[in-house]
C-alpha cells in the first residue's frame, strides 16, 4: 500500500544521474514484466527497473526511498519497448524532489497511450515487415533468416530504448523549472490528467462480460441488454466498487483479490462468466 | 523417435529461457523463427527446424500478443510443433495441430502465475516499507525463473510422453472447466484493484466528472474498431487539453490575485 506522504523529507534535488545509472536502468526495462500479475501489473518490474536511479537520488536506507518505493509500486502498465519514455521522465522528478503526487500523475499520464503507438511500431509494423523477409529464408533452409530476425529487432529495440530513456530525462529536467515555479497548479493538472486516465483505463481495459449462454428465451444475452444501459457497465461497477470498500471500509488489496477469486470462481460455477 | 539425455536437457534449457522471453528479456528469442532453428540444431536437424520455424511464424504474425489477453500461447506451441516434427517426421501443419493442447496448458500456465503473483504484491509492499531493494530485485528474477521452469516442465512431458500427453494433461484441466474459466475471470477483475488503488489516492471529489469523461470517451472510442489501437493516446490529447487548460486557468488566477501578496515572486509562463 502506498504510505500517505505528498513530499519527500529531503527536498535538495539529488545530483544528475550519470549516463551509466540511466543506461544500466535501460538495460533493466528488458525485465519489466519479470513479475507481471493481474493486479498490478508491471507495477513490481517498473520498481525493479528504476531502482538503481532511485537509490542514487534518494540514498540507502533513507525514508525518502521507502516512500518512493511505495509509490512506485501502484499500478502500472505500459508498452515493454517504450517504458523508458516514461522512467526518463519520472526519474527527473525525482532527481528534483518533486512533490508525489505530480510524480504519480506524470508516471500515470504517461503511461496510458504509449501502448497503442508500441504495438503499432513494433507488433503491425516491425515484426510483420521482418518476419516475413525472414521466414521465407528460413523457409528455403537459409539459416540467416533467423538470425537476419535478430538482428533486425534488436537493433531497433535497442536504439529506441536507449534513445528514449536519455531523451526523456532530459526532457524531464529542462521542464522542471517550469513545473516548480506554478508546482500546486501543476500537480492539480497533472493529477487531473491522471484521474482521467484511470477513467480511460477503466474501459479500455476492462474485459469483463457475462457468459454469453446467460440469455433471455429469445436469445437476447443480459450482457447486450446491459450494453443498451451502459457498456463497460461492470467494469465501472466494480472498480467503483472496490475504490469505495478501500476507501470507506478499508479493505486492503489482498482482501480485494481474495474477493475478486472468489466471485470469479463461485461465478464461473454458476455460469456467470 | 527418441531423444537422448542430452538432448532433453537442453531443451528443458532452452524452453526455459524462451518462456521468459515472451515477456522479458530480448523479447525476440521466442519467436517460431528463432526458435525453430534453435532446437533444430539442439535435435540434430537444423533445416526441419528452419522451415517449421518458418511456417510457424508466417502463421503466428496475425497473432501478436497485443491487449493483454492470453490467446493458445504460440511459444509452447512453436516448441512443440518443431519437436513433433523433427521427432516424428510430420509436416508442419499435422505437427501444428498436435502442439496445440500444449499451447492451451501454456495459456492455464501464464494464467495462474499472474493469479498467483497478485497476492504476492503485498508482500512487495512490504519490502517497500522496509526499503528492502534487494526483495523487489529478487521476486522479479523469482516470478520469472518461475515461469521458465513451468513451460520446461511441461515440454519436456511432452518429449518424453510423446504428443499423446498433451491430450492427458489438458483433460486434467478439463475435468474441472470452472476452475480455468473462474481464474480467468478473476484475473481479468483484478485490474481493477489496481485502478482503485490509484482512484484513492489520485481522486479529489471535484474530479470525479473527470473520471467519468475518461471513462465515457475510451467507451466511445472503444466502440470504433478503426480506434482500437489508437484509442488511448487520442483519449490523452483530450485529456492532456483538459489539464493544461485547468493549468493556465489556475496559474493566471494566482497571477492576478497573488500579485499584491507575494508580488515579484512569480513571473508566469
Amino acid at each position: 500500500m502506498a504510505s500517505n506522504a505528498t513530499t519527500y523529507t529531503n527536498l535538495t534535488p539529488a545530483k544528475s544521474l550519470d549516463k551509466a545509472t540511466l543506461n544500466k536502468m535501460v538495460w533493466r526495462s528488458l525485465n519489466l514484466q519479470g513479475s507481471f500479475n493481474y493486479e498490478r501489473m508491471q507495477a513490481n518490474g517498473w520498481l525493479y527497473s528504476i531502482l538503481p536511479g532511485l537509490l542514487a537520488i534518494h540514498g540507502e536506507g533513507t525514508e525518502d526511498l521507502k516512500t518512493s518505493m511505495g509509490h512506485n509500486l501502484e499500478f502500472f502498465n505500459t508498452h515493454p519497448f517504450l517504458v523508458t519514455f516514461v522512467m526518463g521522465i519520472v526519474l527527473s522528478l525525482e532527481q528534483q524532489k518533486a512533490d508525489i503526487n505530480t510524480i504519480r500523475a506524470v508516471r500515470v499520464a504517461a503511461m496510458g497511450p504509449l501502448g497503442g503507438i508500441g504495438d503499432a511500431i513494433f507488433w503491425f509494423t516491425l515484426v510483420p515487415i521482418a518476419a516475413g523477409i525472414c521466414s521465407n529464408m528460413a523457409i528455403e533452409k537459409n539459416i540467416m533468416g533467423p538470425i537476419l530476425f535478430l538482428l533486425i529487432f534488436n537493433v531497433v529495440q535497442f536504439a529506441v530504448r536507449f534513445f528514449l530513456m536519455h531523451w526523456s530525462y532530459e526532457l524531464g529536467t529542462q521542464a522542471i523549472e517550469l513545473l516548480t515555479a506554478n508546482a500546486k497548479e501543476f500537480t492539480r493538472a497533472a493529477s487531473m490528467l491522471g484521474v482521467f486516465i484511470v477513467g480511460a483505463l477503466t474501459s479500455n481495459y476492462g474485459g469483463t462480460a457475462l457468459n454469453p449462454n446467460l440469455a433471455l428465451e429469445n436469445g437476447t444475452t443480459i450482457q447486450s441488454i446491459l450494453d443498451g444501459v451502459l457498456p463497460k457497465a461492470i467494469p465501472l461497477a466494480l472498480t467503483l466498487g472496490l475504490y469505495f470498500l478501500m476507501k470507506k471500509h478499508k479493505w486492503t488489496p489482498v482482501m480485494c483479490i481474495g474477493a475478486l477469486l472468489v466471485l470469479g470462481i463461485l461465478g464461473a460455477l454458476v455460469g456467470i462468466f | 523417435m527418441d531423444f537422448n539425455f542430452i538432448q532433453i536437457i537442453l531443451v528443458f534449457a532452452w524452453v526455459f529461457i524462451v518462456a521468459i522471453d515472451q515477456f522479458d528479456l530480448l523479447e525476440s528469442l521466442y519467436q517460431p523463427i528463432v526458435t525453430g532453428a534453435v532446437l533444430g540444431i539442439i535435435l540434430g536437424d537444423l533445416e526441419t527446424g528452419l522451415i517449421v520455424g518458418g511456417t510457424y511464424q508466417l502463421m503466428t504474425i496475425g497473432n501478436m500478443p497485443v491487449g493483454g489477453a492470453q490467446p493458445p500461447n504460440a511459444v509452447i506451441g512453436g516448441v512443440m510443433a518443431v519437436v513433433f516434427a523433427i521427432g516424428s517426421g510430420l509436416e508442419t501443419t499435422a505437427a501444428v495441430g498436435l502442439a496445440v493442447p500444449f499451447a492451451l496448458i501454456g495459456q492455464y500456465m501464464v494464467t495462474l502465475l499472474f493469479t498467483v503473483m497478485s497476492p504476492m504484491m503485498s508482500v512487495a509492499d512490504k519490502m517497500a516499507e522496509k526499503g528492502d531493494h534487494k526483495g523487489i530485485v529478487n521476486l522479479n528474477y523469482l516470478a520469472m525463473a518461475a515461469l521458465g521452469l513451468l513451460f520446461a516442465v511441461v515440454c519436456t512431458i511432452g518429449m518424453i510422453g510423446g504428443s499423446a500427453m498433451g491430450k492427458v494433461l489438458t483433460d486434467v484441466f478439463d475435468a474441472v472447466p470452472w476452475l480455468m474459466t473462474g481464474l480467468s475471470a478473476a484475473g481479468g477483475m483484478m485490474r481493477f484493484v489496481g485502478f482503485a488503488t490509484l482512484l484513492r489516492i489520485m481522486l479529489s471529489n471535484e474530479h470525479w466528472g473527470i473520471y467519468f469523461t475518461g471513462f465515457a470517451l475510451a467507451t466511445i472510442i472503444g466502440y470504433i474498431p478503426a480506434l482500437s489501437g489508437s484509442a488511448l493516446l487520442l483519449i490523452a490529447f483530450i485529456g492532456i487539453t483538459l489539464a493544461l487548460s485547468d493549468f493556465q486557468t489556475n496559474v493566471a488566477i494566482r497571477n492576478a490575485a497573488g500579485s499584491n501578496v507575494n508580488g515579484g515572486d512569480d513571473d508566469g509562463i
